[in-house]
């Protein structure tokens, strides 16, 4: 991954059936100091990211009691919960519960923009936990849900997480 | 200690000098001639001729850089020339710091040219080696506030409004007291000299959400409607109409509310620890004032 040192990126079904994927980099320097602000920016940056790569397509709005990703100002494609900011010397993240949404088969799961110490260097990461996507194969679904969630969603995830590494790390440098 | 604050006439600079004469001998810039205040001497100079600039900062320790050109069509380079005017002066003055109240959210590529033009100032304030302290803010919630106010005339007249899904972007407002504190807190202070600083306030909103607080402050309950497609020109000469901001103030203002201004660090306020004052309080004493 050009840029991006120590890119890697996995995805695995999980026993209980929910989808894990993770991509992560490595960095000399944190990108985020650990306090409240610099947890609730791992956040921000994401979705900046998001909103990015779709070219303002996709966008996340915010209430107080959570957030909507909606396409075109309209349909609501995840619906999460507020950020759960977490920070300390070793670790900082942001986790954002999934609540529903055109792309959930139901509530459940998580996403995590984390940062934290690997060795002398640091860790940044996405991860997408127990997350049930509505396009994926499985018994009941349509013979394409599977091919699209592979070819579509699966790699938007991986694209977008690419984006969010790049915007923090220049903005490391601000 | 002798200070210099250019921009001594705005919301900001008007709120920070009673603060800065407590402790400082505070030298006051303005265009025009001004009455003698308590502790507070008024020179005239102008940042973007240059003309009386170094005269202003003759003796001075510490300078404020509190100007913007909004309002103006071309305001990226006016902003640009001014601040080289006072770089270049400081230096020839010997000042021994610049305090510069610059934007938070300009550091994306795609930043909005105001957020840009903000960032941009504080590069060329230290374009001739005086070493500057850059405060990063978003909006400042205090009356006269261009950003505030604007946001405060939309829900004073529209009972429905229809706006741009940038609406939903977030944001971190400060009360003009807690800015003014902190911009008098670094005067002088070796640990934030040549620092730059974010400030927010508590609190992390998106414009949506404010305009909803207003409105509640304000016994109203205005009809937020979102819609994905409309200009920052539109949206411009929209609260041009019905808000008191000019359109060219305006735009500038849109066009950043696309771009995310929240506090990514909180060193300043570990460096000045004090209590932030809550958004609602904020606007309350700006409805006040």
């Amino acid at each position: 991954m050009s840029g991006l040192p120590g890119w890697e990126a996995t995805e695995r079904v999980l026993e209980s059936g929910g989808f894990e994927s993770r991509q992560r980099v490595l960095l000399p320097e944190p990108a985020v100091e650990p306090s409240e602000s610099g947890a609730r920016w791992l956040g921000v940056t994401y979705w900046q990211a998001v909103d990015g790569f779709t070219r303002s397509s996709v966008r996340a709005t915010w209430r107080e009691e959570g957030g909507r990703l909606r396409l075109l100002g309209g349909a609501t494609l995840l619906k999460f919960g507020p950020p759960g900011l977490q920070y300390g010397d070793e670790a900082v993240s942001c986790r954002y519960a999934i609540e529903g949404g055109l792309l959930a088969l139901r509530a459940g799961g998580s996403v995590t923009l984390a940062q934290r110490a690997e060795g002398e260097q640091h860790e940044i990461s996405v991860t997408v936990e127990e997350y049930l996507p509505r396009l994926a194969a499985r018994a009941g679904a349509p013979w394409w849900a599977g091919t699209v969630y592979a070819k579509g969603q699966s790699p938007f995830h991986a694209a977008v997480s690419r984006r969010y590494f790049q915007l923090l790390v220049q903005g490391r440098g601000a | 200690m002798r200070v210099t604050v250019f921009g001594a006439t705005g919301v900001v600079g008007q709120a920070l000098l009673p603060l800065l004469a407590e402790k400082h001998e505070v030298v006051a810039v303005s265009r025009g001639a001004r009455d003698p205040d308590v502790g507070i001497r008024w020179v005239e100079a102008d940042v973007a001729s240059g003309e009386g600039v170094g005269d202003a900062l003759e003796g001075a320790a510490v300078a404020y850089y509190l100007v913007h050109s909004l309002g103006a069509r071309d305001f990226e380079r006016r902003d640009r020339e001014a601040a080289g005017n006072v770089a270049r002066e400081a230096a020839r003055a010997g000042i021994e710091q610049i305090v510069y109240l610059g934007g938070l959210g300009g550091d994306d590529r795609d930043a909005s040219p105001h957020l840009r033009s903000r960032r941009e100032t504080g590069a060329h304030l230290a374009s001739h080696g005086v070493p500057v302290t850059t405060l990063r803010a978003a909006m400042v919630v205090g009356k006269g506030s261009a950003a505030f106010e604007t946001i405060l005339g939309l829900v004073r007249r529209l009972p429905v409004m229809i706006t741009p899904n940038w609406v939903s972007t977030p944001t971190q407002p400060i009360a003009l007291t807690d800015v003014v504190r902190y911009l008098a807190g670094v005067a002088g202070n070796d640990a934030a000299i040549g620092q730059p600083f974010d400030v927010g306030g508590p609190e992390v909103m998106t414009y949506r959400q404010m305009i909803e607080r207003i409105a509640a402050l304000l016994g109203k309950r205005p009809r937020i409607i979102e819609v994905p497609v409309l200009t920052p020109a539109l949206s411009a000469l929209w609260l041009e109409l019905v808000t008191p901001v000019n359109a060219l103030v305006a735009r500038p203002l849109v066009e950043g509310l696309r771009n995310p201004t929240v506090a990514r660090e909180e060193r300043l306020r570990k460096l000045l620890p004090f209590e932030l004052t809550s958004f609602d309080e904020a606007a309350r004493h700006a409805f006040d004032a």
